[in-house]
């Protein structure tokens, strides 16, 4: 593992990774990267304090040089050590590349789903967490989309 | 010996065979190669939960049930195998481990199984062994929805008290020739062996700031770990059913092609044997009417 990347050396570089389940959506230098987590939004520049705590459901934006680099990400942990910033959320999705017809369709769909949960289901509480996270996913694809998405 | 219309037919339906398991080898090396890529591809994921499951559970302060484990009175097992057999060993070799587990914890508390792939469920429900949650169809290309659903039903039975330990038994892949049964404590978290990095991380983890503090951090990482080891697991599973497969189809494929081939010969030595006799008939005859 590169878990030491910008150790040493005296490289003063920040770098960045968004990982999801499936795959490294995102893995390169960075001068800033913004991300919501527990106590409201954070900035991380190079040379930032370790730390560790859980992403929220929002925007991870990356500045690199000129570049900005927008993902609507889904809950899930951040954490910031030997400057490497490491996002780890079950889906992560480029500003650019968000089906805005398709995160639509998922919030109506638990929209849907959250009013036909049966008051008998010894299970509602999680059922309805789940689904409500589904329906906050899509929404949060939708806002990211309508205010990054076309460059 | 048996007839050569009977070897005829005999070393057709081989040959047949063999087309067949070519056939399935072929579609497994593809399946293989994709399970595979998805395997090294989530690893990343996987190896960073574990280490943050690692460098929290070490920070956290109090005895949270789900690091330090509370009084033991129903463990359960959850056993992954492929949907489909025809893959070797695959499937026995997990169940066979999660038979000795069984029997090695069933003594000193009750148990409970959680069944993954249509193979482990005909397997538990044989033997009449009640099961707390099935899963099944989707073991060839498992997704993410699938990990979460269960990793959270098995977290969901810590919590509610209907199990104290949660293991995991799968198959861990090695390559497409090795798949070894492993045996993974889930719940209370297993923090793995200690090594040299770590003592040394140690260090570093002194000065780690936790937002708003490691109780919560954990609090939700440990259902999100435990997702995550079921994830792992699952596409290890995925890969090495492929695998399996398609090592379990070659030697198939090259018996059938053997067996084929040792049949023709007795049929050839049937037909020569066969040519030889009418040969000595016809000589036979011959020297009959000369000698008349």
């Amino acid at each position: 593992m590169s878990e030491d990347r910008g150790q040493g050396g005296g490289g003063r570089t920040l770098f960045c990774r968004i990982i999801t389940p499936e795959r490294m959506v995102y893995d390169g230098e960075a001068n800033l990267v913004m991300a919501r987590i527990a106590d409201g939004d954070v900035g991380v520049m190079v040379d930032h304090a370790p730390l560790v705590s859980t992403a929220e459901v929002g925007d991870v934006r990356i500045r690199e040089g000129e570049e900005l680099h927008v993902f609507a990400t889904s809950d899930g942990f951040f954490k910031v050590a030997e400057n490497l910033v490491q996002i780890l959320v079950e889906e992560a999705v480029e500003a650019g590349e968000i089906d805005v017809e398709a995160a639509g369709n998922q919030v109506e769909e638990a929209e849907r789903e959250l009013s036909e949960i049966s008051e008998d289901d010894e299970d509602r509480e999680r059922v309805r967490a789940e689904i409500d996270r589904k329906r906050r996913m899509g929404e949060n694809l939708m806002r990211v989309a309508g205010r990054y998405g076309q460059g | 010996m048996a007839s050569l219309r009977d070897l005829k037919r005999q070393i057709g339906s081989v040959k047949n065979i063999a087309k067949v398991t070519e056939a399935l080898q072929t579609v497994s090396a593809v399946k293989f190669r994709k399970a595979e890529a998805r395997v090294k591809k989530a690893r990343a994921y996987a190896d960073n939960v574990e280490q943050m499951m690692r460098d929290v559970s070490r920070s956290a302060s109090g005895d949270s049930p789900l690091l330090a484990g509370r009084e033991v009175r129903r463990i359960v097992v959850a056993t992954l195998t492929a949907d489909r057999g025809l893959a070797g060993g695959f499937n026995a070799q997990v169940l066979r481990r999660t038979a000795q587990f069984r029997a090695e914890k069933g003594q000193g508390a009750e148990l409970g199984q959680v069944a993954s792939g249509r193979k482990s469920v005909a397997f538990f429900r044989f033997r009449n062994i009640e099961l707390d949650h099935v899963y099944t169809g989707y073991t060839d290309s498992p997704t993410y929805e699938q990990a979460r659903e269960i990793g959270r039903a098995l977290t969901g039975l810590f919590e509610d008290e209907k199990a104290d330990e949660v293991y995991l038994i799968f198959n861990r892949f090695e390559s497409a020739l090795t798949q070894r049964p492993v045996l993974k404590r889930l719940i209370p978290v297993d923090e793995g062996e200690e090594n040299g990095e770590d003592e040394e991380r140690d260090d570093n983890l002194a000065y780690m700031e936790y937002v708003p503090d490691p109780e919560t951090v954990l609090q939700q990482l440990v259902p999100r770990y435990v997702e995550t080891m079921v994830w792992q697991a699952l596409l290890e599973g995925a890969a090495g059913e492929h695998g399996a497969r398609m090592t379990a189809m070659k030697n198939a494929t090259d018996n059938a092609n053997d067996l084929a081939k040792s049949l023709t010969l007795q049929m050839n030595k049937a037909r020569q044997a066969q040519i030889t006799g009418e040969i000595i008939e016809i000589a036979a005859g011959a020297d009959a009417l000369a000698a008349g």
